[in-house]
């Protein structure tokens, strides 16, 4: 028995990134209607920058670290390089991310750099790692290319990042602080966020919906969509106009390949009935495909402004990227919990079922609350109404806080010490 | 009952019992057993399972020697894990 155990993937890393993660995202949801007078303004202000850094590094970027730690030995079949690493990893993370949200929050510049340093520490040391897990790979399958481009996404994101808080203090950047704002911001979209939801989805989502792997032309349209047009889209926004008008055709099309995929597997799926997690994550799909036609229109100038651009921000991180998150955590946390808690036990007791260690109401009511709260975010923000966004903006801070105990009360089952005989039994001895 | 007794056809409802602990379906049903063979109370089971790297290995193997071991005539269950063929969705019994 302890060989079996020794021989199985760490579950605590991917959970202390997950919760961390979590935890930034009530944080930021909480603050969203705090922020609703800075909110109904112009988006380059220090607090609304300090709530985008709580979702982007400390949401959403822990999340995907934490799930990759998860995901990787599986999707990939091979072992994590170093757990030990990981470790370190996490807690540069959490030290520059908070830093960096602190700095941000009272426009402390140098400050903000060495925090932003920590950061680029401890992207650095997920690339290593990741890099040294996925050496030799002998098959490079659709997934194995689109993590690497996100990983190439993700260095070249913070690289940018990094040099963009240098030059609040040095003012050495040619070209417009906004060109080079949403330069960045697009990197982090579309070279780092985009890639790795799509190539993870690609093997994930099939295995959820018992559906076939997905292949043909909509394949090749993701990986040349965003292999082209994310690094296209970031050059044009600065300061090169033809280049933004293709880069955008081109990630529109990734998109446009990605929701086909989607589609196919959803209606071939032999998954006789979808829970509240993949609901979530069809949700997300529906964002998505609402910022890309808002960015389209955006790149071809039929809309502008600030207020826009809230609106496009908040259905791409909020509504895509973060409904997608959370259906995501209400799949790998009951399952990461179950396999510490009790697969120790199998065959010897009986054991409940994934689906017994969540509270499936509460898991409704923040899919709910998230789902209705986010979509009124950025109808709200469009019209730039505070008193609007205090509301929709408190519906999301409900939505995430029910997210959060419903996961809390999972991770209850990790101080069980033996299955109860009353849980309902996943070995059923006919 | 006597070891000659456990056919295939027994093995094979036994493990209709044993469960996908995130499906909830039975791994009969999802198609995870490739082949049962039973001779003289011993029995091999090969089997797969959704996705090559998936962490439930040990788990599901131990349940379905577990499972199989615990029949009146079984002396002895192997249980082999193969993605050769490897598992897709078209395997499920609907």
């Amino acid at each position: 028995m302890t060989g079996m155990r020794a021989a199985r993937p760490s579950v605590t890393l991917p959970l202390a990134y997950l919760a961390s993660a979590t935890l930034a995202f009530v944080l930021a949801a909480v603050a969203t209607p705090w922020l609703a007078p800075e909110l109904a303004g112009h988006y380059y202000h220090p607090r609304v920058l300090a709530l985008t850094h709580s979702i982007t590094l400390g949401w959403i970027t822990l999340t995907i670290m934490g799930a990759s730690f998860q995901l990787i030995p599986i999707v990939l079949a091979r072992p994590l390089w170093s757990e030990r690493l990981a470790w370190w990893q996490l807690g540069l993370m959490i030290v520059g991310v908070v830093g960096m949200i602190g700095h941000f929050f009272i426009g402390a510049w140098s400050g903000l750099v060495w925090a932003a340093a920590l950061v680029a520490l401890a992207v650095g040391a997920h690339l290593v790692n990741v890099a040294l897990t996925v050496r030799g790979l002998q098959r490079w399958t659709f997934t194995a290319r689109m993590v690497t481009m996100a990983l190439a996404g993700l260095g070249l994101t913070t690289v940018v990042g990094f040099v963009l808080g240098l030059d609040k203090i040095f003012r050495f950047l040619p070209g417009a602080l906004f060109a080079n704002l949403h330069a960045h911001v697009h990197l982090a979209l579309l070279g780092w966020v985009l890639p790795m939801m799509i190539g993870v989805a690609a093997r994930v989502y099939p295995m959820f919906l018992l559906a076939p792997e997905p292949a043909g032309w909509p394949g090749r349209v993701q990986l040349w969509g965003v292999g082209l047009g994310a690094p296209a889209v970031a050059l044009g926004l600065c300061g090169v106009p033809g280049l933004l008008v293709a880069g955008t055709v081109s990630v529109a099309a990734a998109v446009t390949g990605h929701l086909a995929w989607i589609l196919t597997m959803v209606r071939s799926r032999k998954r006789p009935a979808l829970d509240t997690g993949l609901r979530l994550v069809l949700t997300g799909a529906l964002a998505l495909s609402l910022a890309a036609v808002l960015g389209v229109a955006l790149a071809f100038d039929l809309v502008a402004g600030p207020r826009v651009a809230l609106a496009y921000a908040t259905l791409a991180l909020g509504g895509w990227v973060s409904l997608t998150i959370a259906g995501m955590l209400l799949k790998i946390v009951p399952f990461l919990v179950w396999y510490r808690a009790y697969a120790p036990w199998a065959g010897r007791a009986p054991v409940p079922a994934l689906a017994e260690l969540s509270c499936a109401r509460g898991e409704r009511l923040a899919s709910r609350l998230l789902s209705a709260g986010i979509v009124a975010l950025a109808v709200a923000l469009w019209i730039g109404d505070p008193a609007w966004i205090r509301v929709a903006g408190s519906v999301v801070a409900a939505g995430a806080l029910a997210l959060a105990a419903t996961l809390a009360r999972v991770l209850t089952h990790l101080r069980r010490r033996a299955p109860r005989a009353a849980d309902a039994l996943a070995v059923r001895t006919a | 009952m006597s070891a000659l007794a456990v056919t295939e056809a027994d093995v094979l409802a036994r493990l209709a019992g044993v469960r996908d602990p995130e499906l909830g379906m039975s791994i009969v049903d999802l198609g995870l057993v490739y082949d049962v063979r039973v001779e003289a109370g011993r029995v091999a089971v090969t089997m797969t399972l959704t996705a090559p790297g998936c962490p439930l290995h040990d788990v599901m193997t131990e349940w379905v020697r577990a499972a199989v071991a615990a029949m009146p005539g079984v002396a002895r269950c192997d249980v082999t894990l193969t993605f050769d063929p490897p598992w897709s969705p078209d395997r499920i019994r609907t």
